[in-house]
């Protein structure tokens, strides 16, 4: 593995931010369509919501690839060391998310018996039993890791604002501008 | 008898063509001389015949067909409670009006045509009913029987004469409702009852 940079190459940053949009988006989606009257217009949403998801379950895959390859800096000093700790544990919880979440939503479409189409074009293979009991369960497993995740991104939001707002200690900055 | 989802037609077109015409009910058919009088067998021409429905899905409608696999027929214009009546469907090679309705409708939460490849229909009793009848029966979806009452029209065929009853076009319309059976999947997006709209070409064995 290479050393790590002095700042967070573009790669990284259009990484970070992509993610971030498809997470925000295809969480909004993914709500309004088990909400929604489902009818043909509007059935394609819910073939919008995997292909976004299983987009960012590629794009963690790069994004870990990528940070092998040029691993990103650590983290500026300055905090507690229990909120140092706070933050390398979220940071690791969303990375386990990024994958989790979008694979339990893969195994929950499975488990209905329908293909799981995405780009309108590519069968996903199923990846869990079709069964009324499993679709339940990880439809469950689904929303509950998505709340977790969102809950860890609020945090991870929470973080960078009061680094880049109150601390003002560049942390915020090099992510944004590198 | 079944020769496949690629030899079936379209319902609309089928009533729709010029030279089917409603015959005079069953009190017309019943004046159609001795030769008839009795309980005639006749064969269904599976690939001129449709079993059609639709659903609600939403604001929206889902249609779909599925192909007759046996059909055995006994009528009598003259006492039609001698009518008798059994028909097997294809679940297997159903069809619906998009590709992830015909996945769902014969997945496992709905019709499972895997472990239940066929509709069974057997009539119970047959009354006239007007210009028509009515056709009493038991339906078998699912593994679960449950009765059902369809209402018929009789036409002749494109080409025959009237009092012609060698080649007959039966149209049969009702409804089920899928909880009866067990046929419950995506009942929050797909309306419970499925309509019956089922026309069948047949004719009078030799």
């Amino acid at each position: 593995m290479a050393a790590p940079a002095p700042t967070f190459s573009l790669l990284t940053r259009v990484l970070h931010w992509l993610m971030a949009a498809g997470i925000l988006g295809t969480f909004a989606l993914g709500a309004y369509v088990a909400r929604m009257e489902v009818g043909l217009s509007n059935l394609w949403l819910f073939g919008l919501h995997k292909t976004i998801g299983i987009s960012l379950l590629a794009l963690a895959m790069i994004r870990l690839l990528w940070h092998r390859l040029r691993p990103p800096p650590g983290p500026l000093p300055g905090p507690p060391e229990w909120q140092m700790a706070l933050a390398r544990l979220t940071h690791k919880a969303l990375y386990l998310l990024m994958f989790a979440v979008p694979l339990s939503g893969w195994a929950y479409a499975s488990a209905t018996g329908l293909d799981v189409l995405i780009f309108n074009r590519f069968v996903l293979p199923p990846i869990a039993p079709v069964s009324e009991l499993w679709e339940a369960r990880l439809l469950l497993l689904h929303r509950t890791l998505t709340w977790t995740l969102l809950a860890l991104v609020a945090l991870h939001v929470a973080g960078a604002l009061k680094r880049g707002l109150i601390s003002r200690d560049g942390t915020l900055a090099r992510m944004i501008r590198g | 008898m079944n020769r496949g989802p690629s030899r079936r037609i379209v319902l609309a077109s089928v009533l729709l063509a010029p030279g089917i015409r409603l015959i005079g009910g069953i009190a017309g058919l019943s004046l159609a001389g001795p030769a008839h009088a009795a309980p005639a067998r006749y064969t269904l021409d599976a690939a001129r015949s449709l079993v059609r429905f639709e659903t609600s899905f939403g604001p929206d409608i889902i249609t779909g067909d599925m192909p007759v696999k046996a059909a055995d027929l006994t009528l009598d214009f003259a006492n039609v409670a001698n009518c008798r009546v059994l028909v097997r469907l294809d679940v297997a090679h159903a069809r619906a009006s998009f590709p992830f309705a015909a996945q769902a409708m014969k997945g496992p939460k709905v019709l499972d045509s895997t472990g239940y490849p066929e509709i069974l229909f057997k009539s119970t009793m047959v009354r006239r009913n007007g210009d028509g009848a009515r056709v009493s029966g038991d339906m078998t979806i699912k593994g679960v029987t449950r009765p059902v009452t369809l209402d018929a029209a009789f036409y002749r065929q494109k080409g025959t004469a009237a009092g012609d009853l060698n080649h007959l076009s039966i149209r049969l319309t009702g409804l089920v409702r899928r909880s009866d059976y067990g046929a419950i999947g995506w009942s929050d997006m797909v309306s419970d009852e499925v309509r019956l709209d089922i026309l069948a070409r047949i004719d009078r064995a030799e």
